[in-house]
C-alpha cells in the first residue's frame, strides 16, 4: 500500500472516527432529549391520573352524597345506577333487579314522557319534567324530575342522568285547594244570595246571583265601584258603618239599601258586610252577602196596609156594633117604660087579657133586649183584646153559681177540683156561664144536676159540663153551635149562646161537641190549649 | 137641687119627669136637647146647676165632647156630671172617667129598675155638700 492509499485511509478513518462521534453525540442529544420528554411524559402522565382519580372520587362522593334521589339510566329506561336515596324513594334496587323507569309512569303520563325523552335527546337537557309514577310498594308518587344526557368520548350520548324531587304532597295539597276552590266556587256560583268580594270599595268578584240580580255580565261588574251600583241616599249609612268597622268598632253590619239596575230600575236588598283580614291583620276585603227584598218588602207594606184596613174595619164593626145596639137598645126603653106606665095608669080600664098583653109587650121586649146584649157580646169576642190572667176556674164557677138563676131543684157540682189556667176571665166567664145557664134551663127533671169535670189531655184540658135534662136531638148537634139557631122555644133562648161558647174556644184553639140522649140528658165536651 | 138634665130622647125625659114627681121629690129639673143646648144654658143662666145628668148618644154634639168641653171650663169643670146612658161600650166608659165624672149608670131595660136606680142617685146626690155658685 503506498503512502497515498494509508494517508487517504488514514484520512478516512478519520473522517469515520469523527462521524461517528458526532453520531454518538446527537444520538447522547437525541437520547438525553428523549429521555427529558419521557420524563414529563411520566410527570404529566402522574399528574392527569392524579387529577382523574381526585375527580372520580369526587363524583363518587356527590353521586353519594346527593340526598335527593338520583338516577343514571340508558337510553331505554334501563337503571344504570341510584343512590341509596333513589333506593329508598322507589323501593327498588337495580342491582338486586333490573329496573326499567319507564314501567313506573302512570299510563296518564306514558305519552308525555315519551315526547319528553324526545326532547331530553335533542337539547340534551331537560327540566320540571313532572309524572305520576307507582312506587314498589304500591303506593303512587308524583315526582319531578331534571335531567341531563351523559356523553361517550365520541360526543355520543349513552345515558341520562336525573334528580328526582318527590312532589307528592305539594301535589295532593294543589289537588286539594283546586278541590275546595270548586266547592266552594259551587256554593258561591249556586248561592240564591248577591255574594260580592271587594277592595276599597271596588269589586274585584261578583257571584252570578248578584250579577242577575242587578242585569249585569259578572264581567261587567268586575272594577266597578259599588257607589256606582248604590242609590245616593243609601251612600252616607254606609260609609259610616263601614268606618266603624274598619275601627275595629264592628264586626259586620247590616244595612238594607237600593242598588241600581243595568236596567235603571231599582231593587231593595239587605246587605251584610263584613271584612275578611290577612294574616297580617291588615283590613283586605269586604264580603258582602246581599239579599233582595224588594218583593218582600212590598208583601211588607201589602200586609202592614191588610192589617191597618182589618184593624180599622174591626174597629168600625165593634164600633157599629155598639152604636146599632144602643139605636135599638133605647127604643125598646122607651116602648117598655111605656107599657109600664100604660098598665100602671089605666088598671082601673084594662081588663085581664089588656093586662096579659102589655105583659106580653114586657116579655118581648125583655126577649129582644137579651138579642141585642147577646150580638154585642158575639161580635166582642176578638183575640185583640184578651188577656192572659190565671184563671181560677173553681172560683169562676162559684161566681157564676151567684149570678145565674138556679132553681131549687137543680145542683151544680165541681166532680174534681178544676185547674187554674192562662186564660182571659171574662171569656172563661161568658164560656162557662153559657153553658152552665142552658143545662140548668134545660132541665125538666124533679131533682136536676149539672155536673162540671175537667181531663188533663197533655196539651189541652177537656172539660165537660153534664145535665140530665130534655136532651138533643142528634140533627141540630152542628146547627146549634151557629148564630141565632136556637132548639129552645122558650121565650130566653136568643140562638147566641152556643156561638158565643164556641167563638171562645176558637180563640183559645180548642174544640167543642156533645153527647146526648133526648129525655135524657146532654154533655157537652170541650177541650182548651193549655 | 137644681138637675141638667142633658137628654135627646122625649120619653126619656118622660121617665125622669114622673120618676121625680112619682117620688114625690123636689128637684128643680132643667132640660136640654144635647151638648150645645146645655152648654148655651150653662153660659147664660145665673144660676149654675147642682148637677148634671147627662146621656151619652146625642145628636149634634155628643155628651162625650160636651163632657170634654165642660171640664175644660175652669169654672164649669167643678160640677158633678153623672153618665147616664144604654152604651156598655167600655171605651165610653173609660173615656168618660178619664175626662172626670162623678158617676156612670147605665140605663135598665125596666122602667121600675129606672126608678130605683134614679132614686138612689138623686138621694146620694142630696146627702151631698154641694158646690154652691
Amino acid at each position: 500500500m503506498d503512502s497515498k492509499e494509508v494517508i487517504l485511509l488514514k484520512k478516512a478513518l478519520e473522517r469515520q472516527k469523527k462521524a461517528r462521534l458526532q453520531a454518538e453525540k446527537i444520538l447522547e442529544e437525541k437520547s438525553k432529549e428523549l429521555y427529558d420528554v419521557t420524563r414529563h411524559l411520566k410527570e404529566a402522565n402522574n399528574t392527569l391520573e392524579n387529577l382523574l382519580s381526585e375527580k372520580t372520587s369526587e363524583l363518587d362522593g356527590v353521586f353519594i352524597n346527593i340526598i335527593d334521589p338520583y338516577v343514571v339510566m340508558d337510553l331505554h329506561f334501563n337503571v344504570i345506577n341510584m343512590n341509596s336515596s333513589a333506593k329508598e324513594f322507589l323501593g327498588y334496587d337495580h342491582a338486586v333487579e333490573p329496573l326499567n323507569l319507564s314501567g313506573l309512569v302512570h299510563e296518564d303520563y306514558v305519552q308525555y314522557t315519551m315526547e319528553s325523552m324526545k326532547s331530553l335527546m335533542e337539547v340534551g337537557t331537560l327540566k320540571n319534567y313532572r309524572a305520576r309514577i307507582t312506587v314498589k310498594d304500591g303506593s303512587e308518587k308524583y315526582v319531578q324530575i331534571n335531567s341531563s344526557l351523559i356523553y361517550d368520548h365520541d360526543r355520543k350520548p349513552i345515558a341520562a342522568q336525573g334528580i328526582i324531587r318527590d312532589i307528592t304532597q305539594e301535589t295532593e295539597i294543589k289537588q286539594l285547594l283546586a278541590e275546595q276552590k270548586k266547592q266552594l266556587d259551587i256554593i258561591v256560583e249556586n248561592s240564591p244570595l248577591g255574594i260580592v268580594l271587594a277592595v276599597d270599595g271596588k269589586i274585584i268578584k261578583a257571584n252570578k246571583a248578584f250579577a242577575d240580580l242587578l242585569g249585569y255580565t259578572e264581567g261587567e261588574l268586575r272594577q266597578t265601584s259599588v257607589k256606582d251600583i248604590s242609590a245616593p241616599e243609601d251612600v252616607e249609612a254606609s260609609l259610616r258603618l263601614m268606618k266603624k268597622m274598619d275601627s275595629g268598632e264592628l264586626d259586620r253590619f247590616s244595612i238594607v239599601k237600593k242598588y241600581f239596575q243595568k236596567s235603571g230600575s231599582t231593587i231593595l236588598a239587605k246587605t251584610t258586610v263584613s271584612t275578611v283580614s290577612d294574616s297580617d291583620g291588615n283590613v283586605g276585603y269586604q264580603v258582602a252577602l246581599v239579599e233582595d227584598i224588594t218583593k218582600q218588602k212590598e208583601l211588607e207594606l201589602q200586609k202592614e196596609k191588610l192589617l191597618a184596613e182589618l184593624e180599622a174595619s174591626n174597629q168600625g164593626l165593634q164600633e157599629y156594633a155598639h152604636i146599632v145596639s144602643h139605636d135599638l137598645k133605647s127604643p125598646l126603653r122607651s116602648i117598655s117604660a111605656l107599657a109600664t106606665w100604660l098598665a100602671e095608669d089605666y088598671k082601673d080600664v084594662l081588663d085581664d087579657n089588656g093586662i096579659f098583653n102589655l105583659q106580653q109587650i114586657q116579655d118581648k121586649i125583655e126577649g129582644m133586649d137579651g138579642l141585642i146584649n147577646g150580638i154585642l157580646k158575639y161580635s166582642s169576642i176578638s183575640a185583640d183584646n184578651l188577656e192572659n190572667d190565671s184563671v181560677d176556674l173553681n172560683t169562676v164557677i162559684n161566681e157564676i153559681r151567684e149570678i145565674i138563676f138556679v132553681p131549687e131543684h137543680v145542683r151544680i157540682v165541681i166532680m174534681n177540683p178544676l185547674p187554674t189556667i192562662k186564660a182571659d176571665k171574662t171569656k172563661m166567664h161568658q164560656l162557662f156561664q153559657n153553658l152552665i145557664s142552658n143545662a140548668v134551663v134545660n132541665i125538666d127533671k124533679k131533682e136536676g144536676l149539672v155536673a162540671i169535670d175537667r181531663k188533663d189531655c197533655k196539651t189541652h184540658w177537656q172539660f165537660s159540663i153534664q145535665d140530665n135534662g130534655v136532651g138533643i136531638p142528634e140533627e141540630y148537634h152542628e146547627k146549634i153551635f151557629k148564630i141565632f139557631q136556637s132548639m129552645g122555644e122558650g121565650e130566653r133562648s136568643t140562638g147566641i149562646g152556643l156561638s158565643i161558647v164556641k167563638k171562645i174556644i176558637d180563640l183559645y184553639q180548642g174544640k167543642v161537641w156533645l153527647e146526648s140522649t133526648p129525655g135524657e140528658g146532654t154533655t157537652f165536651y170541650f177541650k182548651l190549649k193549655k | 137641687m137644681n138637675i141638667l138634665f142633658i137628654e135627646d130622647d122625649a120619653i126619656e125625659t118622660m121617665k125622669l119627669q114622673r120618676t121625680v114627681s112619682k117620688l114625690q121629690l123636689k128637684h128643680h129639673i132643667t132640660e136640654a136637647k144635647n151638648g150645645e143646648q146645655a152648654l148655651e144654658i150653662l153660659h147664660s143662666t145665673k144660676q149654675l146647676p147642682d148637677i148634671i145628668l147627662l146621656d151619652l148618644n146625642m145628636p149634634r154634639m155628643s155628651g162625650i165632647e160636651f163632657l170634654g168641653i165642660l171640664k175644660a171650663n175652669e169654672t164649669l169643670k167643678y160640677l158633678p156630671t153623672i153618665i147616664l146612658t144604654t152604651s156598655e161600650n167600655r171605651a165610653d166608659l173609660l173615656e168618660c172617667y178619664r175626662i172626670g165624672i162623678a158617676g156612670y149608670v147605665i140605663k135598665p131595660l125596666k122602667y121600675e129598675d129606672y126608678e130605683q136606680k134614679l132614686q138612689r142617685i138623686l138621694e146620694y146626690w142630696d146627702i151631698n155638700e154641694l158646690v154652691k155658685a
